[in-house]
């Protein structure tokens, strides 16, 4: 069940990772409510317009979640890797890879800008902290 | 005239590794003890909801599971369904039954889980989605994200997410029948091989072998019953959908809109709760929903949980048998039997003296699916 094949070849098809492949982080705009949304579909998940065009983000964000695996679970991913939940500051989240961090500093609300990485086939929209994040790492909540 | 529903029959086989047996060996296993505890026979059962686990498919080709498993059973029902949500689909499949009892389409149901992941080849690392693309792989790298959500605003600790399994542990060393009798202690749980941090293999539960059923029995059957049936005293469900994109979803599960819902529609709040079977697969599962639930505050489910408060013996009886964490995987339908055998009296060593109000819960998928059920004696 370690197959990743069907789902890359399905998400090919993606404006966002067309996008990606060009240097642009893309994400699908409601032209009727003006929301933002990530994956890509063909209707707006907060008013069901089907009038959905496509918007460039800056590629800022922050860490609102993560990960770091140290079991591998498919040969292409190399532990420890973080996987994160980007929040981006314009509204939409997606799932990535934080990058050029070690993974012991890696914090949620770590602020992170997009950097686009080829991954086989793929140019991915991966993230690395803005600053060194050893300078102000955010405490981790203490509780006795 | 409306009609009452209530759970009649519990049968399971034993769970762990059991090589050479089949699927339909195991599921024709529970269901025939689960009849017999019923007092029914085979000519009784004129409903079939089933619960295919993990490694089972829900559909081949275009047979669905229940199609297969009731040819070999050789009824042809008045009602039948197969559960797809996930972890939450043996509480969904008794809530299916009693739904279609009071709504009179049948008057005896089998709910059937069963499966065969540990013996199975394959694994459970699959890609989620179009995110496998970014290394998002299996069900512990989606809930680490939800734990390290709660570390983060709550000061949740490892020393936390310990006590559940810990407590699970010492739990399923009174329950016979469990898959993984061996204590663990705090050095035992950091030890444990980190996967996805913070969830290490201490916080994931068992993959077994087994097969487990209930009977669903419209009240008016009662005379047929062996021993005295248990009512069916509220159920729930709320699910998530919109996934990610939900700026909440890993700071809570459905349960936080279910829990609170099926309480009141039992007239009942978490305090009155005798014992709780909380679907367990990853140790924050049952830290979120003891919040959910409003057993603690929001928050408060990591300090609630120390000092073995929900070990054998603590101030809420949880999980007694060690659940899906060590007793083993059994979907959901072991909660369910066990709910059933405290409130019958019949737990043996876990026994909790006087126990009147069970709590049965089930969270599936990507935290996407809850379902849960209130049982009275
Ligand atoms: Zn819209």
């Amino acid at each position: 069940m370690n197959d990743t094949s069907g789902t890359i070849a399905e998400s090919a098809a993606d404006p966002f990772l067309d996008a990606s492949r060009e240097g642009r982080l893309l994400a699908a705009e409601c032209r009727a409510c003006l929301h933002l949304f990530l994956p890509f579909g063909p209707v707006c998940p907060r008013c069901w317009s089907i009038n959905i065009g496509q918007r460039e983000l800056s590629g800022a964000g922050e860490v609102a979640t993560f990960t770091v695996y140290r079991q591998s679970y498919h040969p292409d991913f190399s532990v420890p890797y973080v996987l994160a939940l980007i929040a981006l500051v314009e509204g939409p989240r997606m799932i990535s890879n934080v990058i050029d961090c070690a993974p012991e500093l890696v914090r949620i609300g770590m602020p992170v800008t997009v950097r686009f990485v080829p991954r086989g086939d793929l140019v991915l929209p991966l993230f690395a902290p803005d600053s060194s994040p050893t300078r102000n790492p955010e405490p981790q909540g203490e509780n006795p | 005239m409306p009609r009452k529903a209530v759970i009649a029959g519990i049968g399971h086989t034993v769970f762990g590794r059991l090589e050479g047996r089949s699927v339909r060996d195991l599921e024709i296993e529970a269901i025939r003890m689960a009849v017999a505890d019923a007092g029914f026979a085979r000519a009784d059962i004129d409903g079939l909801i089933t619960d295919p686990g993990p490694a089972q498919p829900v559909i081949e080709g275009i047979e669905p599971h229940y199609l297969g498993l009731g040819r070999q059973l050789g009824i042809d029902p008045d009602f039948v369904g197969t559960e797809v949500l996930g972890g939450a689909s043996s509480v969904s499949s008794v809530q299916r039954a009693v739904m279609a009892i009071e709504a009179g389409l049948c008057s005896v149901c089998l709910c059937v889980y069963g499966d065969t992941a540990l013996s199975a080849s394959g694994s459970f690392s699959y890609g989620r989605g179009a995110e496998a693309v970014f290394g998002f792989f299996g069900a512990t790298g989606l809930h680490a994200l939800a734990a390290q959500r709660h570390m983060a605003r709550y000061g949740t600790r490892p020393e936390h997410l310990a006590e559940v399994a810990m407590a699970a542990r010492a739990n399923a060393l009174r329950t016979p029948h469990a898959q993984l009798k061996r204590p663990l202690d705090l050095d035992g749980y950091l030890a444990s091989r980190m996967l996805a941090e913070p969830l290490r293999r201490a916080d994931c539960c068992l993959i077994s072998d087994g097969a487990a059923a209930v009977v669903v029995c419209a009240a008016d059957r009662l005379a047929d019953l062996a021993t005295p049936a248990i009512n069916v005293l509220a159920m729930g469900q709320a699910h998530s959908l919109s996934t990610i994109a939900n700026a909440d979803h890993f700071d809570q599960t459905p349960a936080a809109r279910c829990g609170p819902a099926t309480l009141a529609r039992a007239g009942i709040t978490a305090a009155d709760v005798d014992v709780a079977l909380l679907y367990d697969c990853f140790t924050i599962v049952v830290l979120m929903q003891l919040e959910a639930y409003g057993f603690c505050q929001p928050g408060e489910s990591g300090p609630f949980v120390t000092g073995g408060r929900i070990a054998p013996g603590g101030e809420l009886a949880l999980n007694p048998t060690g659940g899906l964490m060590a007793e083993g995987y059994g979907g959901g339908m072991l909660h369910v039997i066990e709910a059933v055998r405290q409130l019958r009296g019949t737990a043996g060593a876990r026994q909790i003296a006087g126990a009147r109000l069970a709590l049965v819960s089930g969270h599936g998928l990507g935290m996407n699916t809850h379902a849960s059920l209130v049982l009275g004696g």
